[in-house]
């Protein structure tokens, strides 16, 4: 604390100083990261794209390790006609969202029970931060034992991957509330469903919204985890497939899929989080 | 407030039940007991049903239009091979398993209790092996006494692991001749292994063989054939499910349109290339036409007693080598079915 102050004691000072001299006044250099760039967000990936081509046409890269960029958009243009690529994409779709759907319920829930009372953390805290450091594949085969080898262990496996991300920042959100609110809305003898709609929901939503990106990003992960058992379809299945049959370009469309799909969810959650945190003024400004 | 507390622990509380939903529901008939020397019912009671992990025949009884014979009894799993069947026998979440030689035993040394009810043969099996020796690019194999010193992929409770050790056995050599690498063998870990040289020789099976050497074949890469019988292909059934009745009823029925599906692929392999390796494994004609050359024809016998010698001298070997005790292989095959399969091809050809 006092040290903050003497840094602003300090820009007083400084500006005092400025104000004094009668020198031209300098521009002041600017801090943070500046205007953002026009699709910046796509630069990344297409640098990515254009090494993976060039590497591909120079022939730096084994086609049998790693297949070309048009390879894969053939493999994938063949899968399209096949209808085999929409019906697993389909299948993979629907059970992440229902697991993110749960996950997304249970860790907000659990969140809720743990941040609001002390008797809620003393009894979920540890347990899902245990939870946490067990790997889901390493959990895998308990479920399968508790569940057998249907679509219930298989969503329950996505909704253990996605609600611990949740939990942990939508927790971590609410606990950081700003005390005065909390006694503002004591003064004015809010009930306390009302404090949570208005306060403790609000006041978590950016720690509830980058748990989401987390969180839509695992669900889509550990469905490769839970299609390998007992699946008929679903994009993890289509590449357990292929690894059987040594089909490295199927295994690449796979990958890029998700890469896809991840970068598409997240970037939607992106978005909700531009639209619903625009009170918000902060660096990323 | 403590109420309000108690209210949130509450919701949390029933949020975890949620999760917790009911296991499998195979291998826990409640139908009435069957002894395990009685004979075998000939028809399938209402209302009996089993799980069985056999995607192959699945798809063989659907492309034959048998489907509907079996489906009033028989919900398929997608799962096959040693380490997933036994794992889902632990779950209670399956009935039948379709494997090869080596998960019966390893079951039984884990504390499972299962039986072989159905069994496939190669005709010509020396000509028609599933498995070759992958060996490494610039590696020098050409017989079986090349393998001293190498660096052989082996994957314990596998068929892969047994046939390893058979063919150490059979070119005169022991375990310390060379130097075993423990590597499971799922998906196309051995091929990729072989590639990177990370083993110097591995038993590589199916179209594995094909495309290994088609894509490595111009760095050098080679297999060789071992000359030994790898054919063993089984069902086996945990034995609680052959307790219960109806289940009983219901494994006798499968295997009998078991054996006819085998029969169906041997003599319609145009349609099992195109509807099978194409259309259902993602496979080119000409992987599946390599397939079905290679394979040769079934061979399924009303007699097994061949069969369980070659079983016991596997599990000498196993035994000798892993330190499990010696089991009997005529233990784990469950007699009733001999004939069941190969009665049931004979009667679909007198129709």
């Amino acid at each position: 604390m006092s040290g903050q102050t003497a840094t602003i004691g300090g820009v007083r000072a400084k500006r005092e100083q400025q104000a004094v001299t009668t020198r031209p006044v300098r521009r002041r250099r600017r801090l943070g990261p500046g205007k953002p760039i026009r699709f910046g967000a796509a630069i990344g990936p297409v640098l990515l794209l254009a090494i993976w081509s060039i590497g591909s046409a120079a022939g730096w890269l084994d086609p049998r390790v790693l297949s070309a960029p048009w390879t894969v958009v053939t493999t994938t243009g063949d899968l399209i006609a096949d209808g085999r690529l929409q019906s697993n994409l389909l299948t993979s779709t629907q059970r992440a969202f229902v697991g993110l759907g749960l996950g997304i319920l249970l860790g907000t829930v659990l969140a809720l029970a743990s941040g609001l009372s002390r008797i809620g953390e003393a009894v979920l805290d540890g347990p899902i931060q245990i939870k946490r450091a067990i790997p889901s594949l390493a959990l895998l085969p308990l479920l399968i034992l508790w569940l057998g080898i249907g679509e219930t262990m298989k969503i329950t496996t996505i909704t253990l991957g996605v609600f611990v991300p949740i939990y942990i920042h939508t927790h971590n959100g609410l606990r950081t509330i700003d005390s005065r609110y909390v006694e503002l809305a004591q003064t004015v003898g809010l009930s306390r469903w009302t404090f949570v709609r208005r306060v403790v929901l609000p006041g978590a939503l950016p720690g509830f919204l980058l748990g989401l990106r987390f969180a839509v990003t695992g669900a889509w992960l550990s469905l490769v985890v839970v299609e390998q058992i007992n699946s008929t379809s679903g994009i993890g299945y289509m590449m357990e497939l292929a690894r059987t049959y040594g089909q490295t370009d199927i295994i690449i469309v796979g990958l890029v899929l998700y890469g896809i799909l991840g970068l598409l969810s997240d970037g939607a959650v992106r978005l909700i989080q531009r639209k619903a945190l625009s009170w918000r003024r902060t660096l990323a400004d | 407030m403590l109420k309000n507390r108690l209210a949130v622990l509450a919701g949390a509380a029933a949020a975890i039940t949620l999760l917790a939903g009911c296991g499998g529901d195979a291998a826990a008939g409640g139908g009435p007991k069957l002894a395990l020397d009685a004979a075998l019912p000939a028809s399938v009671p209402d209302g009996a049903r089993i799980v069985v992990g056999d995607p192959t025949t699945q798809k063989a009884l659907e492309l034959s239009g048998q489907l509907g014979k079996v489906t009033k009894f028989v919900q398929f799993a997608n799962l096959s091979g040693g380490p997933q069947t036994t794992e889902a026998f632990r779950a209670k979440a399956l009935d039948v398993g379709a494997v090869a030689e080596i998960p019966p035993i390893h079951a039984t040394w884990t504390g499972l209790n299962v039986r072989i009810v159905a069994s496939k043969f190669r005709q010509d099996p020396l000509n028609h092996p599933i498995y070759e020796l992958g060996v490494a690019p610039g590696v020098e194999v050409k017989t079986l006494a090349d393998l001293r010193g190498k660096k052989v992929a082996y994957s314990p409770g596998q068929a892969q692991g047994a046939l390893v050790l058979k063919v150490l056995k059979k070119a005169g050599l022991t375990k310390e001749d060379v130097e075993l690498v423990e590597l499971p063998s799922t998906g196309d870990i051995y091929p990729n292994a072989l590639a990177a040289r990370q083993v110097e020789v591995a038993p590589i099976g199916g179209v594995a063989i094909k495309r290994y050497l088609s894509k490595y074949g111009k760095d050098g890469a080679t297999t060789i054939r071992h000359g030994l019988r790898d054919d063993a292909a089984h069902l086996y059934v945990q034995t609680a499910s052959l307790e219960d009745e109806g289940k009983a009823a219901a494994i006798r029925a499968y295997v009998a349109a078991w054996g006819v599906a085998q029969d169906w692929i041997d003599k319609h392999p145009k349609q099992w290339i195109e509807g099978y390796y194409v259309k259902d494994q993602g496979l080119s004609q000409a992987d599946g036409e390599w397939l079905v050359d290679n394979a040769g024809h079934p061979e399924i016998t009303a007699d097994w007693s061949a069969a369980i010698e070659r079983q016991q001298e596997t599990i000498q070997l196993l035994a000798k080598e892993t330190g499990n005790e010696e089991i009997k292989a005529a233990d784990l095959y469950d007699l009733r079915f001999q004939a069941v399969a190969a009665e049931a091809i004979k009667a679909g050809a007198a129709k």
